[in-house]
């Protein structure tokens, strides 16, 4: 310890020099392959990653079986343009507006990246009708704009006499329209959406519509440009306001630079290591500046505080640097080591990105931790003496250690009412429990924007109009080839789609059976009454023949794989809540065992709404791993620590209250477990035991420089109290600039952290001091003298 | 016999059956006729059976056999009658097309579905519809009628015209423009690259091997490729045949319902 703290004081050039060249040289090898890709090298440019799939390892049996069977029926993934023209009695069936559509679908077939041949507007879809007396007609619905108000209105009566279109592309009551443009890949939905609002601002408002662009693609990939916002904006502001508080609480300009350049030089080579290692910028890993940043300053909050009260008592700061480090130097240890554990326990988690922003929160703990212990004190050695001069606690030396005002008053009160406190802590932990039962798990990345986003607008009203926007497919896997040519087995899958659209979850279904139908409904002159599946698996098979002579042969293969083994049938929900989901997995499985089919079929389901549902599923039961393990290390770090069964106990109670009643307040204002609130019981963890280690590590300093606990509580109060209380407001304003960020994942962690704080710091001066008074003999062997009773 | 396509072309150049002096006058208008009249008009009728071959981009195949039988109303570039008659997959065994062929006009087709003993008469305003679910066009099977568009001659090489046609009525069809390559010799379009909008190929028509059958020069092998899925279909013809002297009621309704001797 002490030659680490000369080390810093002795070749403090050496150790700056060291550390900032470290950080300039990741910062390099970081940037260079990003800035300039043409030079090659075999390092990997910074990568930015905003698809949920890889909320799942590529190799996951459920999202492999997910790429398999979107290749399987060739379905890709889709930008949604919705076009509505509100409080119109014809909506948009205007030859205006549909000449714009028309337009825009033009556009979009000349874009790169955009699958032609699979739009669906109306253009680009066949219309199958009567064409007189023994004649069906394939033609092109809508093949020019429509020149008259009789035109356009014919459109819409033709979409909508067609039942795999409403609900789909014409909303049901004939007044919007839903266009599906799929694309090559998730990454180039947003620059199509763009070049496609490029042309729709082109349309000025002459024909009154208006357009919403959605789809999980464009929502995924806005994602990746906000979080770039959050990190550009929410992190700078989050250092700007550490440092402002710092200088409020020690003054000295120069000294509260120190930690700011230990914060920035943490992330900087935290997120360096981040890119050098060929990591990608994630939801996740895009918060690890954010919560680096923090926590890089809790330690140096401690030493400067430390540092701030005792520079008066030496006027030497080697002194007082040897001084502070050998006070800290263990609870700083092992507050790193905890919050890393904490943070580390984060890679048993099941979730590759959760996985990455574990690992390399806690290898920022830890480089945090060596900058402070050698980054600070050889910054201090630099400084002149003279400039520090009349700097440190302002009072008479031997005072500095007394508490005052609030931290005080809490030292009276732990004091002599130990046991109301304990009460109130056992109350609030049952509450707790009563609430975590109630605790909602769900997810669904569209609401991770922001309500009045534009996103989050128009999934809400494509959705009061149409089936449903979110995409759901049930692969269902007969044993032979032909099988949904039996008409029995497509008349059984009709059934079970009325009964699963009936049950309120489901917008909209569509199957083989649908198409099947609608063509030989045409084939046989048009009568309601033929809108069923014809009687022979040849009559089925002639059908679809009949389908596949008109422009869009391939669309039966989104249905039916090419031996007609295995059937998709598309759901589409007007919700992509992970719980909705589940209900109507939940729905099918029940459907499948209350009515057995009439051919053995396997069931599996893929697309992106599901999807979430795997991941969300992993994580719970990983996190829950990660927390009861990282719970094991840190209580068998403090019992070493402590060298104590109970003092590690004691070191365990404010993380536990935090974790409980946190999660207790989720469970009762019926805030959703989703993503970011699982990953806050690793920071929860990290931050309330390492107030429980500093709180309890003085505790013992102190009480060994007094007669009794009881003498010590009041010294307890001072310094490390406030070094304490002046952490939980420096790391609480430090978050709150999350508020601000656009995203709501981001602002869901700025309020939790803020709570976690006020609760750590509770427990931690509360209950610690209480379960301390109550406890005093058995923690403390000198107290079983009788002359210093334990008062209650 | 199966020759790659460049033996054949090679053969078919020693051969010498035109005069590379005469052609080299011809202007495009006129490639593009003699185009049509050697892909489509060899013989006065004809009949062969068709092997089709969907090959989808996961490289899953659906085969499909069928009898294509034509008749010419009269002269080249005119008139023509179409029977389909599928052989296979069993399900569709039976299932009949009719096609009346209307170069100036839209065409007339007839669908016959066994299973629901069913003529329906098709309307379609375009030929550029699928054929069956192939990624060749109707339109691929009957051949277009050369004045629907404008040739260019674009090039003239050693063995190839080389045609670039753009679409009279840009509105019918999904094309911008499309090249094809003409075999000097017998005038059989070889290659057709369809170019959108943008001038990127979507489509392209290869065909893979020539015979001379009762001295026609006759495609028996030919792929499309849809080049944004990359599926292709490949048709090969067999057992073809010209001069079998097919009637003309043979090529009505009636025949529908009935096959005749001809495709049995």
């Amino acid at each position: 310890m002490k030659s680490v703290a000369d080390l810093g004081l002795k070749r403090p050039w050496f150790v700056i020099g060291f550390s900032s060249l470290l950080a300039l040289l990741l910062l390099v090898l970081a940037a260079v392959p990003t800035l300039f890709p043409q030079l090659g090298g075999p390092l990997p440019a910074l990568r930015v990653d905003t698809d949920p799939e890889n909320m799942l390892a590529a190799d996951e049996p459920a999202r492999v079986f997910h790429r398999e069977a979107k290749d399987r029926f060739d379905l890709h993934d889709q930008i949604v343009v919705g076009v509505l023209r509100p409080g119109t009695e014809e909506g948009v069936f205007t030859p205006e507006v549909l000449t714009h559509v028309y337009e825009l679908v033009e556009t979009a077939e000349s874009l790169d990246g955009v699958v032609r041949s699979k739009i669906l507007a109306p253009s680009t879809v066949d219309n199958i009708e009567q064409a007189g007396v023994g004649a069906v007609s394939f033609n092109w619905l809508m093949p020019a704009p429509p020149q008259t108000q009789a035109e356009a209105d014919a459109v819409r009566e033709k979409l909508l006499n067609l039942p795999m279109f409403e609900g789909s592309l014409i909303a049901p009551d004939g007044r919007s329209l839903l266009l599906y443009i799929p694309i090559e890949s998730k990454d180039m939905s947003h620059r199509i959406s763009q070049e496609l609002l490029a042309k729709i601002d082109s349309f000025g408002d002459s024909g009154g519509e208006e357009y919403h662009i959605t789809g999980l693609p464009v929502a995924n990939d806005t994602f990746g440009v906000q979080m770039f916002i959050q990190m550009a904006i929410s992190a700078p502001m989050a250092m700007v306001l550490i440092f402002v508080l710092l200088l409020l609480f020690f003054k000295k300009f120069r000294l509260v630079l120190s930690p700011m350049i230990v914060a920035l030089l943490s992330v900087i080579i935290t997120m360096g290591l981040l890119v050098v290692t060929g990591n990608t910028i994630h939801i996740m890993s895009s918060m690890i500046p954010i919560f680096i940043m923090p926590i890089a300053v809790l330690d140096s909050v401690h030493f400067l505080s430390e540092f701030y009260d005792r520079y008066p008592q030496y006027r030497d700061r080697g002194k007082t640097v040897r001084e502070t480090l050998k006070s800290l130097w263990r609870p700083m240890l092992f507050t790193s080591l905890t919050t890393a554990a904490g943070f580390g326990s984060l890679v048993l988690a099941p979730i590759p990105p959760v996985q990455v922003f574990g690992l390399f929160v806690a290898i920022g703990v830890i480089v945090a931790w060596l900058l402070t212990i050698l980054f600070i004190p050889a910054y201090i050695a630099l400084m002149k003496e003279s400039s520090l001069e009349g700097y440190g606690l302002r009072q008479e030396a031997g005072e500095g250690e007394e508490a005052r005002g609030l931290l005080r008053v809490l030292s009276r009160v732990t004091y002599r009412r130990p046991r109301t406190i304990v009460a109130v802590a056992v109350v609030l932990l049952g509450l707790a429990a009563v609430g975590i039962l109630r605790i909602q798990i769900n997810d669904n990345p569209v609401k991770w924007f922001e309500p009045d986003h534009r996103i989050r607008v128009a999934d809400q009203l494509l959705n009061e109009r149409f089936a449903g926007t979110y995409p759901a497919y049930l692969n269902l896997r007969a044993e032979e080839a032909d099988a949904f040519k039996d008409p029995e087995l497509l008349r059984y899958l009709r059934e079970m789609q009325d009964s699963l659209e009936a049950s309120g979850n489901v917008g909209k279904t569509q199957s083989i059976t649908d198409l099947v139908q609608t063509v030989y409904r045409e084939l046989l002159g048009g009568g309601e009454e033929y809108f069923r599946v014809p009687d022979s698996s040849a009559a089925v098979a002639q059908t679809v023949l009949t389908y596949e002579s008109s422009h869009r042969p391939d669309d039966v293969y989104h249905l039916v794989t090419p031996d007609f083994s295995e059937a998709a049938l598309w759901f589409q929900l007007k919700s992509g809540d992970n719980q909705d989901m589940l209900e109507v997995v939940g729905e099918v499985e029940d459907y499948l065992a209350a009515n057995p089919p009439p051919q053995a079929l396997q069931p599996e389901w893929f697309g992106l709404t599901y999807i979430n549902v795997v991941w969300q599923d992993k994580m719970v039961a990983g996190m829950l791993s990660a927390l009861l393990s990282a719970f094991v290390v840190v209580l068998v770090l403090m019992v070493v620590l402590f060298r104590s069964f109970l003092w590690g106990l004691l070191a365990m109670v404010p993380l536990t209250v935090t974790i409980a009643v946190i999660y207790g307040i989720i469970g009762f204002i019926g805030k959703d477990y989703d993503m970011p609130v699982a990953v806050l019981s690793s920071l929860s963890l990290g931050l309330a035991v390492d107030y429980a280690i500093h709180f309890l590590a003085r505790s013992r300093q102190k009480r060994e420089k007094h007669a009794s606990w009881g003498a010590s509580v009041d010294a307890v109060f001072g310094e490390p109290a406030r070094a304490i209380a002046r952490n939980i407001i420096v790391v609480g304003v430090g978050f709150l600039p999350l508020l601000l960020a656009p995203l709501v994942p981001y602002q869901t962690v700025g309020y939790l952290i803020s709570s976690i704080l006020v609760v750590a710091g509770a427990a931690t001066l509360l209950l610690l001091p209480a379960l301390l008074t109550l406890l005093a003999r058995r923690a403390f062997p000198a107290e079983r003298s009788p002359s210093n009773p334990p008062s209650s | 016999m199966k020759r790659t396509l460049l033996s054949t072309l090679l053969l078919l150049g020693v051969a010498g059956l035109a005069g590379p002096l005469a052609a080299e006058e011809l202007t495009a208008d006129e490639v593009a006729d003699r185009a049509a009249a050697s892909s489509y008009y060899q013989g006065e009728d004809g009949r062969a059976e068709v092997t089709m071959t969907i090959t989808d981009r996961q490289g899953r195949e659906r085969k499909r056999e069928l009898i294509i039988l034509r008749r010419d109303m009269g002269a080249d570039l005119g008139k023509q009658r179409f029977y389909v008659f599928f052989l296979d997959p069993a399900d569709v065994r039976r299932t009949a097309f009719l096609v009346w062929k209307n170069p100036t006009a839209d065409d007339d087709r007839w669908l016959y579905l066994p299973a629901l003993d069913l003529v329906r008469r098709i309307a379609a305003s375009d030929e550029r519809t699928s054929f069956v679910g192939s990624d060749f066009f109707y339109e691929d099977v009957s051949g277009r009628a050369p004045e629907e568009d404008e040739h260019e001659l674009v090039e003239v090489t050693d063995t190839y015209y080389v045609l670039r046609s753009t679409p009279k009525d840009p509105g019918n069809v999904e094309f911008a423009s499309y090249t094809t390559y003409i075999h000097k010799d017998t005038f059989l379009p070889v290659q057709t690259e369809y170019r959108d909008s943008n001038g990127e190929v979507y489509r392209t028509y290869t065909v893979e091997e020539v015979e001379t059958i009762d001295g026609h020069p006759t495609v028996v092998r030919s792929r499309m490729t849809d080049e944004e899925s990359g599926g292709f279909t490949v048709l090969e013809y067999e057992d073809v045949e010209y001069g079998v002297d097919l009637g003309e009621d043979l090529f009505t309704e009636r025949y529908l319902r009935n096959p005749p001797a001809e495709v049995q």
